[in-house]
């Protein structure tokens, strides 16, 4: 690869025999022999916007970010348009971990798809079980018992602090500080094992059933919940001193990839992302379903909208989210963990919704039964998805190395954003 | 479930409305024509006694039938979630109109539902696939699209009671249709 100076103004010279010029940089030159990427596909663009995306401007070039990119979170692929080190726009391309889960579901029975649906978002798996199993059950009229729902608090909650925790280090990962995600993951660590000991998996838990959870609370959870309750307000405070007090950090992430309420409504995002430009939009309060209404706690909102915010917001729930188990391990009613319902169930033909408050927003499942007994369909709504989509919108102006910082702050999973 | 949000529903729409509104559990559902959606979202976005300022969800449903789109809708005014069907659309070629003037977010929601379904959302202007590849040409989440291995579809179907063979049907509520062997 060669570099020359091509004249600024009129058509660049032709490329030497044996060269040719990098659709990026009309200043490059490539042997044409050399079979490496190019960014703009080799078909004519499908829509107005494809086309606007790919038509380089003066000065402009394309840059490969992904799929295998460490401050991807997973498999995303996204070119940017630069300006020198600014951005100009963005296009995200999914896909690459598609596994078309909404197909499989429709032919599973209803007991398999919890199965199906846990590895949607790996970080959140209870949530990801939550919505469809409450959806189901609103098809059965079924009425949970009272112990499952507050052990469905209580193991969702610690789902969302470990959740949280790994939040805090991979956004401190991508704006270049290495410490913080060693620190989390001890967090992490002990509440996975936790679960583990509790359901019988460290990430995938497949615990939930229509009716209630699979297993009672158990002496190793518990023994293992207690000790680390007892620790946890002053681990996860010594963990964010790392960063709430360090200046690079707060300097860096204060102001950055700003989101105003009106905005957060337009582009459809819930969860901490909303509640930090400002809206206390908490499906526990606001929707009440479970036994949320009958536990004191708190929503934390922010006004600001920036990285900042978003991360500071997600430590305030964390400590929310210890009160919350604290009132569960006290009020932890006895009584049946299964509510009575026949092995193979078909619900009468309908249509439910429902939506439960995950660590980064509203999970939602839509399902429609057929009377069999495989769901007619499943429609799974993952805050992830909409909130990647907003990073668009979001960056043209910053600067390169802040894409990673923006996309890190609305924590979206790669897993839950390809389905 | 929250019964004046029905009828203020059913007074407000009346002209455009299929049947009355439906009630079960925390959830309001009313049926439209696709041609309504514009009209009766801006509506129910715009004016501040039903203020449904929230899209919580865009679902593409292939009822074997005809297509559907469904809206789930949330405001504060009401303890409710709101949903929207727009039905009636052709299978052979679905056309509905975008609500991306409204959602900004819906966009990409619309791009999955054209992906899985070939519903083309008029007026969406990065309408392309978003998880499939370019070249594919099939829409993977219609009901005539079978996966290789179906069990309902194999030699065995019918042997084991949950490999029972079934066809597309509506699920439309109140109507038990039992299908297979």
């Amino acid at each position: 690869m060669t570099t020359e100076t091509a004249p600024r103004s009129g058509e660049p010279r032709p490329a030497p025999k044996g060269t040719h010029r990098s659709t990026d940089d009309p200043n490059v030159l490539l042997q044409d022999d050399y079979d490496f990427y190019e960014p703009i596909p080799p078909y004519t663009p499908r829509t107005e916007r494809e086309a606007e995306f790919y038509t380089l401007g003066d000065g402009e070039m394309f840059l490969n970010m992904g799929p295998q990119h460490p401050s991807t979170h997973g498999v995303l692929r996204v070119v940017l348009k630069l300006d020198g080190e600014r951005v100009v726009d963005i296009d995200p391309v999914l896909g690459y971990l598609h596994r078309g889960v909404e197909k499989l579901v429709e032919n599973a029975d209803y007991h398999q798809t919890i199965s199906q649906v846990d590895p949607l978002e790996y970080i959140s798996s209870l949530f990801c079980e939550w919505a469809p199993v409450t959806a189901y059950e609103r098809l059965l009229d079924v009425e949970v018992p009272r112990r499952a729902e507050y052990i469905r608090v209580l193991s969702g909650e610690l789902n969302r602090i470990a959740s949280h925790a790994l939040f805090l280090g991979w956004f401190a990962l991508d704006l270049g500080g290495l410490t913080p995600i060693l620190w989390s993951f001890i967090e992490r660590d002990e509440i996975v094992e936790m679960l583990a000991a509790l359901t019988g998996q460290r990430m995938l838990f497949n615990y939930f059933r229509i009716g209630g959870v699979n297993g009672d609370l158990n002496h190793e959870f518990m023994s293992r919940l207690g000790d680390w309750m007892s620790r946890a307000v002053g681990q996860i405070e010594a963990g964010m001193g790392l960063l709430n007090e360090n200046e690079i950090f707060v300097r860096r992430a204060a102001g950055l990839g700003v989101i105003d309420t009106e905005m957060a409504l337009r582009y459809c995002m819930t969860g901490p992302n909303l509640r930090a430009t400002g809206v206390p939009f908490d499906l526990r309060r606001t929707h009440p379903y479970s036994i949320y209404p009958e536990l004191e706690f708190d929503i934390p909102t922010r006004t600001e909208g920036d990285c900042l915010a978003r991360y500071l917001l997600r430590m305030e729930e964390i400590k929310q989210s210890i009160r919350i188990i604290d009132q569960c391990l006290d009020k932890m009613p006895d009584g049946p963990i299964m509510a009575k319902l026949p092995r193979l169930i078909r619900p009468r033909p309908g249509r439910a919704w429902s939506g439960v408050e995950g660590p980064r927003g509203v999970y939602g499942a839509y399902a429609i039964s057929d009377g069999t007994d495989q769901p007619f369909r499943l429609k799974i709504h993952d805050p992830s998805f909409i909130h990647l989509q907003a990073v668009g919108a979001l960056l043209p102006g910053c600067l390169l190395a802040d894409c990673m910082a923006v996309m890190a702050s609305l924590d979206p999973i790669m897993g839950g954003v390809d389905k | 479930m929250d019964r004046t949000l029905a009828r203020r529903l059913e007074a407000r729409f009346e002209s455009v409305l299929h049947g009355a509104a439906r009630q079960r559990h925390d959830q309001t559902e009313i049926r439209i024509g696709a041609g309504d959606v514009i009209d009766v979202l801006r509506s129910l976005h715009d004016e501040p006694d039903l203020a449904f300022t929230m899209l919580a969800d865009l679902a593409g449903v292939d009822t074997g039938k005809e297509m559907q789109v469904v809206y789930h809708l949330w405001s504060a005014t009401t303890t409710d979630w709101l949903r929207v069907i727009a039905e009636g659309l052709s299978r052979d070629e679905p056309r509905i109109p975008s609500v991306t003037f409204l959602w900004q977010g819906a966009e990409w929601m619309e791009r999955e539902t054209y992906d899985m379904f070939g519903i083309i959302f008029e007026g969406n202007r990065d309408l392309r696939r978003i998880y499939m590849p370019p070249d594919y040409t099939s829409f993977p989440l219609r009901k005539d699209f079978y996966l290789p291995d179906d069990a309902a579809r194999s030699t065995g179907a019918g042997v084991r009671h949950v490999e029972r063979s079934r066809s597309p049907v509506d699920a439309a509520p109140g109507v038990l249709r039992r299908t297979g062997a």
